[in-house]
């Protein structure tokens, strides 16, 4: 399904930050990786923290309660205590505008 | 000749040392001893979401229980190993078995401590450590009821906890002055204890049990204080004791453990031990640790895979480990048996804070509450071993990952 929608303005995410949003009552995560965002599910699999509140580093998200980490590329799980991956979403920026597939 | 590695201990160690092995290519024979019918599962959720009905089983396996036979990994599950025979290099088990190896690991872990209380055989006076322990608990469990809890470490808080989220009345009783006092300290302590408070826990500190009585059945617990308190049931949690039965009176040298350097190896060549029984050495911390965590007890059981295929890589991994108790997350990063400053980022009385523990200008640890961002960054500067300006320390505008650097 090509619904994409648009979330919001690129600039609003720095490099290496995050930020969550929520379209149509799922919470997103969205990751500025130099320049390159990726959309994951922002609820941890693991016990639902938030992972836009965690640490990035390149493109391994923390989550900051117990420390899961995932592919914010992939949303495939890097270690536990999680064991099931985030669900992941396309991203595009038009003219500076962040948009994401649902 | 293909080899043959046995490990002995099937719990979260010897099931993440099995997995490592695999996924490092070894390809001999690989044989997982475990003396619990389950294959190998993770206990935290025994005192937390498990406990409260909130996880399936299913939801605490290391590796679903097609991954050994589809990895080749043949598991001896609900057996007992009752020895490691140094000369005759194999694993005797209780059923009079004996497993040849080239190679073992001991993963035993270890066992609750059981002091001798008159009355800890009563029905109704349980203790956690496995997944039947935490399904007997949970029997118990209906709101109203009441519940004491002996002992304020990691199992009795977290366990009193999720027993007050169930609706059951909660009492403890511990030797310590507050919950977990010996780990964070007074000052973190107290943040516990006002928790527990909140939640309406009475907690008696400074007192112990002199006897639990009832007729058959457990109905109160009487301290050596003089105070009687009635209950419905019990859990006691007194911390835990390393297994170290298979190799005891060999050449494996035990002390607190068994005694294996920072390659997981003990003072017996080809055999190698991990997780709770083993008191490793430390590079980062420069001495003999046992730790009885869960990110350890996988990472050490990784390592331990590593030395058993002949990598020299030593481990020197920073502790890390949580608790959740009610709404919040306490974090704990390194390791700090002593201290002579406390700092503080954030707020005690407001339950949003990290905390560095320091010992001449270097931190040791820090333990976090709602802040595991911080914890987890201030692992860098614990790591690195090297003395902080204490001034950026306390400066929130600083990063914590940024300081070990000046």
């Amino acid at each position: 399904m090509d619904t994409f929608v648009t979330i919001g303005q690129a600039f609003d995410i720095g490099e290496g930050e995050m930020m969550q949003v929520e379209v149509t009552g799922t919470k997103v995560a969205i990751a500025n990786v130099a320049g390159t965002f990726y959309a994951f599910g922002d609820t941890c699999t693991h016990l639902d923290c938030s992972l836009s509140e965690g640490d990035l580093e390149e493109t391994t998200v923390t989550c900051a309660c117990h420390g899961s980490m995932f592919d914010v590329t992939s949303g495939a799980v890097l270690q536990g205590p999680a064991k099931k991956p985030e669900p992941s979403y396309r991203v595009e920026v038009c003219d500076g505008t962040l948009r994401i597939e649902v | 000749m293909p080899q043959t590695f046995v490990i002995v201990g099937a719990g979260l160690t010897g099931g993440s040392a099995a997995v490592a092995l695999r996924e490092e290519g070894f390809e001999g024979d690989l044989v997982l001893i475990g003396v619990e019918p389950e294959v190998p599962y993770e206990r935290p959720p025994l005192s937390k979401e498990y406990l409260r009905g909130e996880a399936p089983f299913e939801d605490l396996l290391v590796r679903p229980p097609t991954f050994y036979p589809d990895q080749g990994i043949e598991t001896r599950l609900g057996i007992r190993a009752t020895k490691v025979d140094l000369e005759g290099k194999v694993v005797e088990l209780e059923d009079g078995n004996c497993l040849p190896y080239d190679k073992v690991l001991i993963a035993t872990g270890g066992r609750n401590r059981r002091s001798p209380i008159p009355g800890l055989d009563l029905e109704g006076v349980y203790d956690l450590r496995t997944v039947s322990d935490a399904d007997r608990i949970r029997w118990e469990v209906a709101p109203g009821r009441k519940a004491v809890i002996v002992g304020m470490g990691f199992i009795g808080s977290e366990v009193t906890a999720s027993l007050r989220m169930l609706g059951v009345e909660v009492s403890v009783i511990a030797r310590s002055k507050l919950p977990l006092d010996r780990v964070l300290g007074e000052e973190i302590a107290r943040v516990m204890e006002s928790i527990h408070r909140d939640q309406g826990v009475k907690m008696v500190f400074e007192d112990a049990v002199e006897a639990f009585e009832g007729s058959g059945r457990v109905e109160r617990v009487r301290t050596q204080g003089g105070r009687v308190m009635a209950c419905d049931f019990v859990v006691v949690g007194l911390g835990i004791e390393p297994s170290t039965e298979v190799v005891a009176g060999s050449a494996v040298r035990i002390e607190n453990g068994i005694i294996v350097d920072e390659y997981c190896q003990t003072s017996v060549a080809g055999i190698y031990a991990a997780g709770d029984v083993a008191n490793h050495y430390h590079p980062v911390f420069d001495r003999r640790i046992r730790v009885e965590h869960w990110q350890h007890a996988i990472k050490h059981g990784q390592a331990a895979a590593r030395s058993m295929l002949s990598s020299h890589k030593p481990y020197d991994e920073v502790y890390w480990f949580w608790s959740d108790q009610y709404h919040s997350t306490l974090q704990y990063a390194g390791f700090a048996p002593d201290w002579d400053e406390l700092i503080v980022r954030g707020s005690l009385q407001q339950r949003t804070f990290v905390a560095f523990y320091l010992k001449g200008g270097r931190i040791l640890a820090s333990v976090g509450m709602n802040r595991g961002k911080d914890v987890r960054q201030s692992m860098g500067p614990i790591k690195a071993g090297v003395q902080v300006d204490l001034a950026r320390l306390r400066d929130e505008a600083v990063q914590v990952s940024d300081l070990a650097e000046s």
